[in-house]
This record gives structure tokens, C-alpha cells and sequence, in this order.
């Protein structure tokens, strides 16, 4: 049920080094677990991301899924398991020790996160948000840097904006302007923390296509979300999280029209009413 | 009053000014580095700073800048006026100031510094990019508050033998028997400088108001 044909999706480049390299693994998780005082939120989840597909998340609130998603870049520790990014294990080295903070922010840089609440950084203007971390953490020349965010602003629809204050903008803009920072840093997995939680329900839209577009160019993204619609419109492979158990874990045509499991078909139905 | 009088009181002023200067620059570094050392709770250290924080923060600047003057040759220093002038307002702005930055380091936003710590940056890189700025910005209304007590408050230096802006006005009136023109021009300048920081404190509020999202 991981197999899914490639050209079912449009994705001009990666598309092409996929066929090539099918068995380029973005994230690897394996035997994850995680206890919040005694609870435990996450249980043995093993759970793979393949270059250039889109894995979402889904399952009730506290289902552990915005846990699994943090720990992916380490913002939260797991107790047990293991997380590959790219092959580079994050958060352990070599040695099986905690790895030095430096060593531990080079691997998060390979992953771009885009929160709930967008956390944009209220003292940049638009264009600095963007350019920030690539400056200061990649090393890049201002100039550079700042080309390459007027592009990213571009592809979000932001670029008027780019001297804005963040207090100036809409939940929706901010959502905007946070994933083309999250983009600014390259990196080869996007992680979404329920990107239009926070959202007034006619800006959720705005978000969303511009995701559905990053999709299509082929990034690596990893996507909590309560969009049903949306999950099943852009994803590869759905994820169905319980009480920290991955329950259900299929290509979003079986798993919206044929779950395998009771719990999966009354929480689309719950949905659906 | 005469050229030579006014040429007192602008040398008084002077004097005001940058020992206030100083000791406020020095008092606002050494109050954040202090902040940082308390956040990172090292034992036996920590409860030295606080000591001091409590002592510094009960003692009279006159008593502080007698206290220095007097007992530094005690310990084999012989201690410049200016010097002990300095290191008194400085010591007793530090504790205030120490405060007012542990407080913005505290109620810093965990989601910002998330989103710093997930765009790669490390603690050093989030704590100068994103963290300063912002805490610049909320802890800058009680600083230059802090910073108009000291200037308010540095008369006291005088006790040790520094002429400023309010001791030079006694000099001058114990020369032309007129106290009041002297100590006009003190408090015209005094409300000058108060004013300079309520202008800039308005500025800073401003900025602050682009934090509240």
C-alpha cells in the first residue's frame, strides 16, 4: 500500500529523479515513542517520507500528531526511537550521545517548519523574515539572500508586502509569508503544524493553494492538518494517528473511500455531517 | 549673573552628563550580562548576584558613593572622584536594570524562539537576532525610565566632592548671594535632559507596539 505511481501527480523535475531514485528516503522514523508525565502521546510509530511525496497527518486532537511532526526537527525529544533526515540522524550522534547544540541546529536546518500560529519574527519586516536565518545560518551574501526571498514572496503571492510589518498583516499573509521562510532555508522536508488552525475560515483558502503548489513542484512535505478535503486532494500517503498508534496508514483513495479500520470510517463520517 | 558663573554651570552640566552617560551605559550592559547569568542559575553565583541585586537596590546613592569613596584606600586603591562617582550610580543601576532584563527574558515567547531554533539558527544566533531585538525593544520604557532616576538621582555624588550641575549652583551663590537663577538653570537643564528620554521613550513605545500581534 506505499507503492503509488509517480506520474498520478504532476511534478515536472523531482518527478523525473524520482523514477530514477526511487528509494530516496526524505524522513525515516522508526520506533518512536513518547511520554508527556506518564502519557504516553506517541507508541512505536515507524512511519517513512520518500523525496518529493506528501504525507499528512491526520487523527483527533490529542492524537499525538503534532508531537510527531515536532519531533521531527527535535523541538520535541522522543524517549525512544530514531529520526533520519536524509539520511542524517537528528538529534543523537554518532556516539549515541545528545548532539551538540550547533550539530543538532545544522540538521534541523534540512527542515523548514510553517506553526499553527505562524510565529513570524514582529521586529523584521517582511523581506527580513525571509532572509533572516539564510544569512545567519547559511552564510548567505544579503544580496543573494534577498533575491532569492523576492522570489519566494513572489511564488506566495507576498511580494507587495515585502516592507510590511508582520502586525500589519492578515493570519492569512502571515501563514504566507511564513512558509516562504521556511522555504528560504532549502530544506528537504517542509513540516506544516496545522498551517490553518489559527485561520479566519474565508483565508484558509489562500494558504491551502499555495501548499497544493509547492506539492505540485515536487517538495517533501510533511502535513498535520484537520482539511480533509485538502489532505486528500494533495497527499500520497495519509497517515491516521490514535492515542499515539499509527492505526491506518494508506494512499488518500483507499483511506478516504476505503479505511480498513472501524475507527478511521466514523471519523470521516464525523467529518462529512 | 556673570560670563563666569555661566561658565560654571555649563561645566557642571557637563559633568553631569557624562558621568550620568557612563554610568548609564555601563549599568545597562553589565545589567543584561548579570540577567544572563541569573537565567542560567550557577549556583553560590546566583545567590551572590541576588545579594548584591538586594543590597545595591536598598542602599541611598549617598551612602553608596560614601561607602566607595572612602573605603576603597581600606582595600589600597586609590580611587579617582569621578571613578567612585561612576562606579556608585553604576552599581546601583545595574541591580535595577538586571531586573528589568531577567523579566523580558522571561516572559519571552517559546513560539519565537521555536521558529528560530526550527530555521537551524543556535541558541548564540536566536539569543542575538531574535531574542535582543525584541527584548531591546519591551525592557527599553523601563530602562530609560531607570536611566531618568539616575540622572535625577546623581546629585548624590556631590557628597564626595564632585561639583555637577547641582552642586556648582551652590558655588555660584555663595559668590553673588543670588541662589535662585543658578538653581533655575539647573532645574531648566535637569528638565531638558528628563525630556530627551521622555521623547525617547515615546519612540520606543512606539516600536513596542509593532511587537503586540
Amino acid at each position: 500500500m506505499f507503492e503509488k505511481n509517480a506520474s498520478e501527480k504532476a511534478m515536472p523535475e523531482t518527478a523525473a529523479s524520482r523514477t530514477t531514485a526511487p528509494e530516496q528516503i526524505a524522513v525515516s522514523i522508526r520506533h518512536l515513542s513518547k511520554s508527556f508525565d506518564g502519557v504516553e502521546v506517541l507508541r512505536d510509530v515507524d512511519l517513512e517520507v520518500r523525496e518529493g511525496d506528501v504525507v499528512t497527518i491526520l487523527g483527533s486532537s490529542g492524537s499525538g500528531k503534532s508531537t510527531l511532526l515536532r519531533c521531527i526537527n527535535w523541538l520535541e525529544q522522543p524517549d525512544r526511537g530514531s529520526i533520519h533526515i536524509g539520511g542524517q540522524r537528528i538529534g543523537v550522534n554518532d556516539a549515541g550521545r545528545p548532539m551538540p547544540v550547533r550539530e543538532l541546529a545544522r540538521v534541523r536546518a534540512r527542515t523548514g517548519m510553517v506553526f499553527q500560529s505562524f510565529n513570524l519574527w514582529p521586529h523584521l519586516n517582511v523581506l527580513h523574515n525571509v532572509t533572516e536565518a539564510p544569512i545567519h545560518v547559511l552564510g548567505k551574501s544579503k544580496a543573494e539572500a534577498e533575491a532569492h526571498a523576492r522570489e519566494l514572496l513572489e511564488k506566495v503571492g507576498m511580494s507587495p508586502k515585502a516592507d510590511a510589518y508582520p502586525n500589519t498583516l492578515s493570519g492569512g499573509q502571515k501563514q504566507r509569508v511564513a512558509i516562504a521562510r521556511a522555504l528560504a532555508m532549502q530544506p528537504q522536508v517542509m513540516l506544516f503544524d496545522e498551517p490553518t488552525s489559527a485561520l479566519d475560515p474565508e483565508l484558509v483558502g489562500e494558504v491551502l493553494s499555495v501548499i497544493k503548489d509547492l506539492s505540485a513542484e515536487g517538495y517533501t512535505m510533511v502535513i498535520v492538518t484537520h482539511e480533509m478535503a485538502f489532505a486528500r486532494a494533495v497527499s500520497d500517503q495519509v497517515v491516521f494517528l490514535e492515542k499515539g498508534l499509527i492505526i491506518e496508514k494508506a494512499d488518500p483513495e483507499t483511506f478516504f473511500t476505503n479505511p480498513s479500520t472501524e475507527r478511521v470510517r466514523k471519523f470521516l463520517e464525523r467529518d462529512e455531517s | 549673573m556673570n560670563a563666569s558663573a555661566w561658565q560654571m554651570l555649563q561645566e557642571g552640566a557637563w559633568t553631569t552628563v557624562w558621568i550620568s552617560g557612563v554610568s548609564i551605559a555601563l549599568g545597562v550592559t553589565a545589567g543584561l550580562i548579570l540577567a544572563l547569568i541569573r537565567i542560567a542559575r550557577i549556583p553560590v553565583v546566583d545567590q551572590i548576584l541576588v545579594l548584591y541585586i538586594s543590597l545595591a537596590r536598598a542602599t541611598p546613592l549617598v551612602t553608596l558613593a560614601l561607602f566607595i569613596f572612602l573605603s576603597a584606600p581600606t582595600f589600597g586603591l586609590n580611587l579617582d572622584r569621578n571613578v567612585a562617582g561612576i562606579l556608585a550610580l553604576t552599581l546601583n543601576t545595574t541591580a535595577f536594570n538586571a531586573e528589568i532584563w531577567r523579566s523580558a527574558f522571561r516572559n519571552f515567547s517559546r513560539e519565537q524562539r521555536e521558529a528560530a531554533m526550527a530555521a537551524g539558527m543556535t541558541p548564540w544566533i536566536t539569543f542575538r537576532r531574535i531574542m535582543l531585538p525584541q527584548m531591546m525593544i519591551t525592557s527599553l520604557p523601563g530602562l530609560i525610565n531607570e536611566m531618568s532616576f539616575l540622572i535625577k538621582g546623581s546629585p548624590a555624588i556631590a557628597v564626595i566632592g564632585i561639583v555637577d550641575l547641582t552642586r556648582v549652583t551652590n558655588r555660584i551663590s555663595a559668590v553673588t548671594y543670588e541662589p535662585l537663577p543658578p538653581i533655575l538653570v539647573a532645574c531648566a537643564l535637569y528638565m531638558a535632559a528628563i525630556g530627551c528620554l521622555v521623547w525617547l521613550q515615546r519612540i520606543a513605545e512606539r516600536r513596542a507596539n509593532r511587537l503586540a500581534t
